[in-house]
């Protein structure tokens, strides 16, 4: 019997579920994003504002180069559905350590397609993931640089407003 | 045309010449290219077969629509936990198949 299914498909079924999955989580992701964005926008932190819509762009981004990855594979990638985002934050230094949170769970999930990508010998996806592993450890530095201003300028009136303004310059990255 | 797998209701098949599958309903039978297999295979998965036994799907009845709206089925539940267990099975048979291919 032919094997119509890797005539069709240069992937793996199982990994392409995973994808799938993957996809629905970047699409929370920049949801979530937005959410931060906006309570931003409300709490006069203009530049932590553009901060996390640039953020939310960029999760975007990341959705939709999986997305186009598994179509051009052969397989379907599904829209996904997004719901029960959190608008309700109690500080900018709140909001950072949940995009902290959010990053270290999205690697933890990239780390778990790789290794389901090995078992099942998709080396195809595994290579295509290699620049999401990067892409988690910089977001992931990003963010911690972010929560370290706080333990350094602290959280009093003057001492946020002068963190927002320092916000763009954790994405730099430090001279070699 | 060589049979993939076999349930209780349902049978799946795969057509070497004409590249593409074909799925035995009681009472039809249907002609699927790759894509359209997988999108049967994401319809069958979304089937939540818990609310047929806690109420919210009260009349057990499921509907799944095939290869562009073309074919719709209304299954009843003890054909949707067989669908569920078809494709499955189905898939396991072609990632088999593929494994033998590979190792020849």
């Amino acid at each position: 019997m032919k094997d119509l299914v890797r005539q069709k498909l240069s992937i793996h079924v199982d990994v392409m579920d995973l994808l799938n999955k993957q996809i629905e989580k970047e699409a929370h992701s920049s949801s979530a994003y937005l959410a931060m964005a906006s309570w931003c926008d409300h709490n006069a932190l203009s530049y932590s504002a553009d901060f996390f819509y640039e953020q939310a762009s960029e999760e975007r981004e990341h959705m939709m180069k999986i997305f186009r990855y598994i179509n051009d594979n052969g397989g379907t990638a599904f829209s996904p559905e997004v719901g029960g985002v959190n608008h309700d934050f109690k500080s900018l230094e709140e909001i950072f350590e949940t995009a902290l949170d959010q990053e270290i769970a999205i690697t933890k999930s990239i780390h778990n397609l790789v290794g389901k990508c090995r078992k099942v010998n998709d080396y195809t996806t595994e290579y295509f993931l290699h620049w999401f592993i990067q892409e988690q450890m910089e977001e992931e530095q990003t963010m911690r640089r972010a929560l370290e201003l706080f333990d350094l300028m602290g959280t009093d009136v003057l001492g946020l407003k002068l963190l927002d303004e320092r916000i763009p310059q954790i994405r730099e990255k430090r001279p070699e | 045309m060589k049979v993939l797998h076999q349930s209780q209701f349902f049978t799946s098949y795969q057509c070497d010449k004409q590249r593409c599958f074909f799925i035995e309903f009681p009472h039809k039978t249907v002609k699927l290219g790759f894509c359209q297999l997988l999108a049967f295979r994401q319809q069958v998965r979304e089937i939540d077969l818990e609310a047929h036994f806690n109420g919210q799907n009260t009349h057990g009845m499921e509907m799944l629509m095939l290869c562009n709206r073309q074919h719709f089925f209304v299954l009843n539940t003890l054909e949707s936990i067989d669908l569920k267990e078809f494709v499955t099975g189905t898939f396991a048979m072609l990632e088999l198949n593929s494994l033998l291919t590979a190792s020849v």
